[in-house]
């Protein structure tokens, strides 16, 4: 095999917009079919809302195809069958696969997968690591406790597929992990971005080693948004002296996106395997233009037991006005995902991102890696803290820290802050997804 | 870059294995060793089917 190639699928990849167009147009009637035919849930939402599989003619009847969120999911799981309730199109001795949601949002969604949604996930990772450079001759190590979610799983089996070498990180601890990248001379890695942080912090400070002496020459993110928030890229591409990539996908969605080796400043939407539409969040209305943001609705075009169609992600995201130079026609998603449209909350009548206020932290020499911001009233006052770590030997400099800070995010979020410092190591540090952001408004 | 009769010939390779698959699956329901593996080719098919045949008429 030619490992010069520089897209997994070079037809998929290339092919004009035009003919992507049609082919999703096609797959989204099959998957409708699928589901409509299949799921006792499906079939219930599309009937009521008066739409049978052959209505489906253009992209403006999906507009009209009902979204399905996540707390719906949740609600199908009180029924049978157990545990996945009536989303479910295959039987249940065709499951091969349980995994469930992080949590992050509320009670965990559980999500069935038969064997060939397993290869699928594990095709949709091989397009995200093909176009991030990784070849069979690479050794990946994954530094992280594979568990109940589907984190990282389908990137080991993806990295396997595509030929890699693949190293199991899973319940060694970080020094453990360190050692082995050391003694393997592993190539690649994937984790959280928090995590890949705190792992370089481990290594320079309670080990004496320097990350970017070791043999990482790439780092896929995932998880959280790190990876696309260009002042935590740099941080862990200098600690780590390794390109790093960021990738979103979800449990309940897939992989459906992907920073190539390009780094454009985006994501690629895989748009041969899923299709993305973006809805205003005011009006409702599907955008198509660059530049305008809304909340993502996406369609896993393949995925057989628990379909994924128009499911409402609440991930705030906005199409890219350029085309990417590595020669891809899927468009970009510009800075990758942005927000979650739960997340994003107005604090004295501005809409505050919590990536805006880590992208500050993290381009501010001095502080460590870690930081947390409280949202709370003082009366009828709202007022945003924001506790960081000042680094060891950095003390004399607190307070033109403390300046800079104030400064930088009152220019980058419009709002004014109570920074609290903290003496280095005090934080909490997370392997998994970071929780950084808490809103006790809602308590009084 | 692949021509569209190369494509054509690998769609109808694809079609070849996987009529082979579902015979071979078909007769092995009482032979789980022969069963089961052949049920993880045809997974296999698929994604050879979302990279080549899906494209096929677009």
């Amino acid at each position: 095999m030619n490992q010069d190639q520089r897209y997994w699928n070079p037809v998929l990849e290339t092919l004009p917009q035009e003919k992507l167009k049609k082919l999703q147009l096609k797959k989204f009637k099959r998957i409708f079919k699928w589901a409509y035919d299949n799921s006792k849930f499906h079939r219930g939402i599309y009937e009521k809302a008066g739409i049978k599989p052959d209505d489906i003619q253009s992209f403006e009847d999906i507009s009209h195809v009902p979204k399905v969120e996540k707390s719906m999911m949740r609600d199908i799981q009180r029924k049978d069958p157990f545990p996945y309730g009536d989303a479910l199109c295959v039987s249940l001795e065709d499951v091969t696969e349980f995994r469930q949601t992080s949590g992050t949002t509320g009670q965990p969604v559980y999500q069935a997968d038969t064997w060939q949604d397993w290869e699928w996930w594990a095709e949709s990772w091989s397009y995200v690591l093909w176009s991030q450079g990784y070849r069979p001759t690479d050794r990946v190590f994954i530094p992280f406790g594979y568990n109940i979610f589907v984190a990282f799983w389908a990137g080991h089996y993806g990295s396997e597929k595509i030929g890699c070498e693949v190293v199991p990180g899973g319940v060694l601890d970080t020094k453990a992990r360190i050692l082995k990248i050391q003694e393997l001379k592993a190539t690649a890695m994937m984790a959280t971005p928090t995590y890949i942080l705190g792992m370089a912090e481990t290594a320079k400070k309670k080990m004496g080693i320097d990350p970017a002496s070791l043999s990482i020459n790439k780092i896929t993110c995932a998880g959280e948004p790190g990876a696309s928030i260009p002042s935590t890229k740099k941080r862990i591409e200098e600690a780590w002296g390794a390109k790093v990539y960021d990738h979103v996908g979800a449990t309940e969605i897939g992989a459906w996106s992907y920073e190539c080796e390009e780094q454009p400043g985006g994501l690629h939407v895989n748009e041969g395997l899923f299709l993305v539409e973006i809805e205003d969040v005011e009006t409702g209305e599907i955008v198509n233009e660059p530049g305008r943001r809304g909340k993502m609705i996406i369609t896993a075009l393949d995925r057989q037991a628990q379909p994924c169609i128009r499911f409402d992600s609440k991930d705030i995201i906005e199409w890219a006005p350029e085309q990417c130079s590595c020669g891809r026609t899927y468009r970009l998603i510009k800075g990758g995902v942005i927000g979650r449209a739960d997340d994003i909350t107005k604090v004295k009548g501005v809409l505050l991102a919590p990536s805006a206020i880590e992208e500050v932290v993290r381009e501010i020499d001095g502080l460590g890696e870690e930081f947390e911001v409280v949202v709370d009233k003082v009366g009828d006052i709202d007022q945003i803290t924001l506790n960081v770590e000042l680094m060891p030997g950095m003390e004399k400099q607190r307070e033109s820290t403390e300046g800079r800070l104030k400064d930088q995010l009152r220019l980058k979020t419009n709002l004014g802050y109570n920074i609290i410092f903290h003496e280095y190591g005090i934080l909490p540090r997370y392997e998994v997804k970071a929780r950084r952001f808490k809103d006790l408004r809602k308590k009084h | 870059m692949y021509q569209e009769t190369d494509l054509k010939e690998m769609d109808k390779k694809i079609k070849t294995i996987k009529f082979a698959a579902d015979e071979l699956k078909e007769m092995s329901c009482k032979f789980p060793a022969v069963y089961r593996n052949t049920a993880r080719i045809l997974a296999s098919v698929k994604m050879l089917e979302i990279n080549i045949s899906d494209i096929m008429d677009v």
